[in-house]
This record gives C-alpha cells, sequence and structure tokens, in this order.
C-alpha cells in the first residue's frame, strides 16, 4: 500500500486512524524519524538521575552522565530484551542494570559488565553489544530525541516554531526553568492523531464543550460576578466565545506538520504579582526584551507529532501513541525559577483543566475522540474532508502560512507532513 | 446508631449514587475542597496538578453539567455504587475532625465497548469536618485512588 495514495490536498481517508498496518508504518516512519520532545534538564538534575520516556511505542531512558551531558538509549536489554527501567524516574549513579542476567549499561548504552563472564570468552564482544543509544540534542534545555541517525539538526525541525520555547524559557525572571516532579496522564480509546486534530480547532469548543459553557454560566449567576470565578470554571466559560471571535484569530502553521494559534484565555495574574514579576522581567532581560515577553500571547503550539507546548501556563504535554485506538497524553507543568508564586498555581490550574480526564472540558474531547475511532472503524467509512477554510490564507512567508484560526490548514499541514514522513526511505 | 461521622461519610456516599448533587455541595463547607491527586506523596495540591482539585464552585459546575443532555461523555449520566468501608476517626475536637475510610465506586457508563462500560475507582478517604453554626460539614475530601499516578479515561461521576 502507498500511504501518499491515502492524503489529497482536500481529504484524508479514514484508514489513517483504524489501520493498525499503518499504525506500525507510523512508529517506523514519523516516530522512527521526527525529532521527538523528551524531557527537561531540570528532570535529571544530578549525573545518575534518569527519567524512562517513550519515542513512538519504544521505550527510552535518558540520564544525566557523569560529565554533566543528557544520554538516551533504548530501554531494552541487548542480552534477551528485558526492559531495563521500570520506573518513570529514579537513580542510578551505578548504570542500568538489567533485573534478568545482570548485565549491566552505562548511560550512553555501553556494555559494561556480564555476570560469570568466562562463559563468554571469545564468544562476546561487550563493545558490540551496547544498549541502542538515541541521538539527542537540545533546545534550550529541552531536550529532544531521534531514532533516525540521519535525521537533520533539531532546530531545522522546529523551525520558526522554535520561538514558542524561547516563549516559554524567556518568562523566566533566571532563565531557569524546573519541571514539577507530580505529572498528569488521561488516555483514551483512539489515534493519536485525533488529539493534533482537535487541539487548535476552534470550532469544536462552541458545540462538543456548550455543556461545560452552560454550567458555566449557570455558577457565574449564582457567584453574582465573572471577576470571582474560580480558574477552570472561567475556562469552561471561555470556550463560548463567538465563532467570529476565533474567525478574527490568527493561525500559524509550518512545516513539518507545526502550528499555533493566537492567545486567547485572557489569563491575567493579580495586580501585586503583574507588578512585581513585570519588574523582576526587567531586571533579567531589559525592558525592551521583557515588554515583548509579555506581550506574547500564543494559545497551543503543536510540535509535529508529538508536543504540545503552552508558554504562558507553563504546560508541555507529551502525545504518546500506545496502539493504533490507544493514545496516552501526558501534562508535564513547570515553575519559572524566581517568579512569584501565582505565576506557577496559575499554570497548575490551567493543566488541570486541560489535561485531567476528570475536567469537564476535558471529558468532552475524550468522549469525542472514541466516536471517530468507531465511526472511522465502518468498513468503507470513507474520506475525510479538510476543506475548512482552504481558501483563506492570510499571509505565507518565510516558512510560516497565516490564516484564520478557524481553519483546518493545521489539519493539511500535518498530512503534509505525514505523507512526507511515511514516504519510503 | 452509626457514628455521627460514619453517618456523614456514608450519606455523601448515597448522595453521590442517587446522582443528588445539590443536596451533595449541600453538605460540603462554602470553602471546602475536593481533592484527588496524582500521588499520595502530595501534601498540597499547590505542589503540582491534580486528577481533580475542585472549590465549590467547580463542584456545582462539573454536577450540574451532568444533568446537560449535552454532556456528551455522560449519555446517559453514569451509574455508580459506592462501598464504604473501615470508617475511623483518626481526630477529633470540639469543631474539626479527621475521618479516614476505604471507598470503592462502581461505576457504569454507557460506551461503545462491552468491557469499557463498568469501572472500578478505589483508595483511602479522608474528610476533614468542620462544624459550621452547630452542623458537621465537609471541610476538605481528599482521595487518594491506588492508581492516583495512573492514566485515567474519562471522569464524569464525582468519586
Ligand atoms: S535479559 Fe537482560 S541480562 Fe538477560
Ligand atoms: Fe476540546
Amino acid at each position: 500500500m502507498d500511504p501518499a495514495s491515502l492524503v489529497t490536498d482536500t481529504h484524508v481517508h479514514h484508514s489513517v486512524y483504524t489501520d493498525p498496518a499503518l499504525f506500525r508504518l507510523e512508529m517506523e516512519r514519523i516516530f522512527g524519524r521526527a525529532w521527538i520532545y523528551l524531557a527537561h534538564d531540570s528532570e535529571i538534575a544530578e549525573p545518575g538521575h534518569y527519567v524512562t520516556r517513550h519515542i513512538g511505542t519504544t521505550g527510552v531512558i535518558v540520564t544525566r552522565d557523569r560529565d554533566g551531558s543528557a544520554k538516551a538509549i533504548v530501554n531494552r536489554c541487548t542480552h534477551r530484551g528485558a526492559t531495563l527501567c521500570a520506573f518513570e524516574r529514579g537513580e542510578a549513579p551505578h548504570g542500568h542494570q538489567c533485573p534478568y542476567h545482570g548485565w549491566l549499561f552505562a548511560a550512553d548504552g555501553a556494555l559494561k559488565m556480564v555476570p560469570n563472564r568466562q562463559n563468554y570468552a571469545g564468544v562476546l564482544d561487550l563493545a558490540e553489544n551496547g544498549a541502542r543509544p538515541v541521538r539527542l540534542e537540545s533546545y534550550r534545555g529541552f531536550l529532544f530525541g531521534t531514532l533516525d541517525d540521519a535525521a537533520g539538526p533539531l532546530v531545522d525541525f522546529l523551525g520558526p516554531m522554535a520561538s514558542s520555547i524561547d516563549d516559554l524559557v524567556d518568562r523566566s525572571p533566571t532563565g531557569r526553568l524546573s519541571c514539577a516532579p507530580y505529572v498528569l496522564r488521561h488516555h483514551y480509546r483512539g489515534n493519536w492523531k485525533m488529539t493534533f486534530e482537535n487541539l487548535n480547532d476552534t470550532i469544536h469548543p462552541g458545540f462538543a464543550h456548550a455543556a461545560s459553557v452552560v454550567s458555566a454560566k449557570h455558577v457565574a449567576e449564582e457567584v453574582g460576578s465573572r471577576d470571582g470565578l474560580s480558574p477552570t470554571v472561567g475556562m469552561m466559560l471561555a470556550n463560548g466565545k463567538p465563532i467570529q471571535f476565533f474567525q478574527d484569530l490568527d493561525m500559524m502553521v509550518a512545516p513539518p506538520g507545526h502550528s499555533y494559534i493566537g492567545g486567547h484565555m485572557g489569563a491575567n495574574y493579580s495586580p501585586d504579582t503583574a507588578d512585581r514579576y513585570t519588574a523582576d522581567l526587567i531586571a533579567f532581560h531589559g525592558p525592551e526584551k521583557a515588554r515583548q515577553v509579555l506581550g506574547t500571547d500564543r494559545h497551543l503550539t503543536l510540535l509535529y507529532p508529538s508536543s504540545t507546548w503552552h508558554a504562558r501556563y507553563q504546560t508541555v504535554r507529551i502525545v504518546r501513541p500506545v496502539r493504533h485506538d490507544l493514545t496516552e497524553v501526558i501534562g508535564y507543568v513547570f515553575r519559572l525559577e524566581g517568579a512569584p508564586e501565582e505565576t506557577f498555581r496559575n499554570a497548575i490550574e490551567y493543566v488541570n483543566g486541560a489535561n485531567s480526564a476528570a475536567s469537564p472540558v476535558i471529558s468532552d474531547d475524550l468522549e469525542l475522540y472514541e466516536r471517530l475511532r468507531t465511526g472511522n472503524g465502518y468498513d468503507g467509512a470513507g474520506w475525510i474532508p479538510y476543506t475548512r477554510g482552504l481558501n483563506e490564507d492570510r499571509e505565507a512567508g518565510n516558512g510560516w502560512t497565516r490564516t484564520p484560526a478557524t481553519s483546518e490548514a493545521f489539519i493539511r499541514n500535518q498530512f503534509r507532513a505525514w505523507a512526507h514522513y511515511m514516504e519510503a526511505a | 446508631m452509626l457514628h455521627p461521622f460514619e453517618a456523614l461519610v456514608i450519606r455523601e456516599a448515597r448522595l453521590l449514587d442517587a446522582r443528588d448533587y445539590p443536596a451533595w455541595v449541600a453538605l460540603y463547607t462554602p470553602d471546602c475542597h475536593y481533592w484527588v491527586p496524582v500521588s499520595p506523596a502530595m501534601t498540597s495540591p499547590l505542589e503540582g496538578p491534580s486528577h481533580c482539585n475542585d472549590d465549590r464552585q467547580l463542584m456545582l459546575a462539573r454536577t450540574h453539567r451532568l444533568a446537560n443532555p449535552r454532556a456528551f461523555a455522560a449519555e446517559p449520566p453514569p451509574r455508580t455504587v459506592h462501598v464504604v468501608s473501615g470508617v475511623e476517626v483518626v481526630s477529633e475536637s470540639a469543631d474539626t475532625a479527621e475521618v479516614l475510610s476505604a471507598q470503592i465506586m462502581l461505576e457504569w457508563r454507557q460506551r461503545d465497548g462491552f468491557e469499557a462500560d463498568q469501572r472500578l475507582f478505589g483508595g483511602q478517604v479522608r474528610h476533614s469536618l468542620r462544624r459550621v453554626d452547630g452542623d458537621w460539614r465537609i471541610a476538605v475530601k481528599r482521595i487518594d485512588l491506588i492508581n492516583a499516578e495512573g492514566s485515567m479515561n474519562a471522569i464524569l461521576a464525582p468519586i
């Protein structure tokens, strides 16, 4: 089968969401070729600290090595294939030892020791049996990995979207971020692409989240003012904006598959916090840069195919494909070191609303992803149009296209990347 | 005769199972918290994200929504039964009390899959009670799910 035949400029075939064979090909050709966000420097602060993550369906271990550099390997023992680390994070100052027969691997995968070595005299070359190393590159403390040794540099992959990571890092008045040790996970029985095609879709909230808007209004009436609303209730209410608001808002798309839309949550800090935080940022960046940082307001940035970024709320989410019909989304929240505590509290409130399976907003999205799986699983379900806003692009230049936030341009852009990755080597 | 604190914990569970949400919220103090942390190691909802960290407003919004036919994830609203066991009053003063219990919530939700329709939530629950105008009310309910760190699918019914 030729995957490129499943994608046109205007339509995509339903099987891209439901065919297990295509999913395996995606793991090999998309997740096997792209740069995948893995971890932040602060999660592996000391030598020997490690975290386990995934590139597609392949488990990897990211470890802080003794020389201070970060190293990544596939989480698999080269003896009989057992996974090396079971925990999401931990300390392995002496290396990763396989629980089965005790082979010991260094942070970079080098096989350091096999027990009862005499058995292997002349029949096993340690140097040739290291764990598979994973290429790592860092962008401002964010570590990305790729299984493709021939992949171009990370900055080329990020392209103009690197500015969304700058946006996050530059919000710290010390230049430092730290990742909170607690993470928030949800999953749904549906394809990983559903998340990517939903998050910057500004038409769905008015329908999918209508019940939340009604209930938030009900509470607002009871409270008597919108100012006194708790943050998640405010977030529920925000989904009720008129469509024209999103029509006027910009969406930016850039290859390969990335996008963001303009900010629209109307986020504010309390006056005290805002004053102190502004002063901190001016002290660190100087007035001009500080003004630029505070003036930037982007909603979600999607780095196709594996992560979503919200700088204003210091949140990064990893979209983890498990099976063609099972996906996990993992939310990480960051502290702006040195910033007023309210900036962290604000971020926590956002991630609770945006990534908890119990969020009144997200539970509707999860339901719809599962309905998409069901409907697209019907034999002969057919072709899915993604022509919304096809003729509405506003401006193109320098690797960007600017278009209304109501457009499905970001989905078309994702499938252009999809088809490109999926081409045979 | 049940101990009054045990009766309150059981009454809360019954109101949830009856989907009598206004009466459920009325059991709580105005400044209450309904908290489902992502790890039993968390000591405050300000340390990181939570599955739920509701104030009274969010409890009201969340439960008001369940009655709306356009809450697509709750068509029809989930049906639950709570099993409450091992209620223990761990501390008590004139106006405050801490009550532990083990709870299991069996939930049925109309889904597409056969095995996916019925789920279990369970763990240790801590009720921090406070006397308000002579009545005992719930100031904080903390639910430490045994799979707190786990990945959750849509949760509609309060646990
Ligand atoms: S499988 Fe790892 S040492 Fe045998
Ligand atoms: Fe949504």
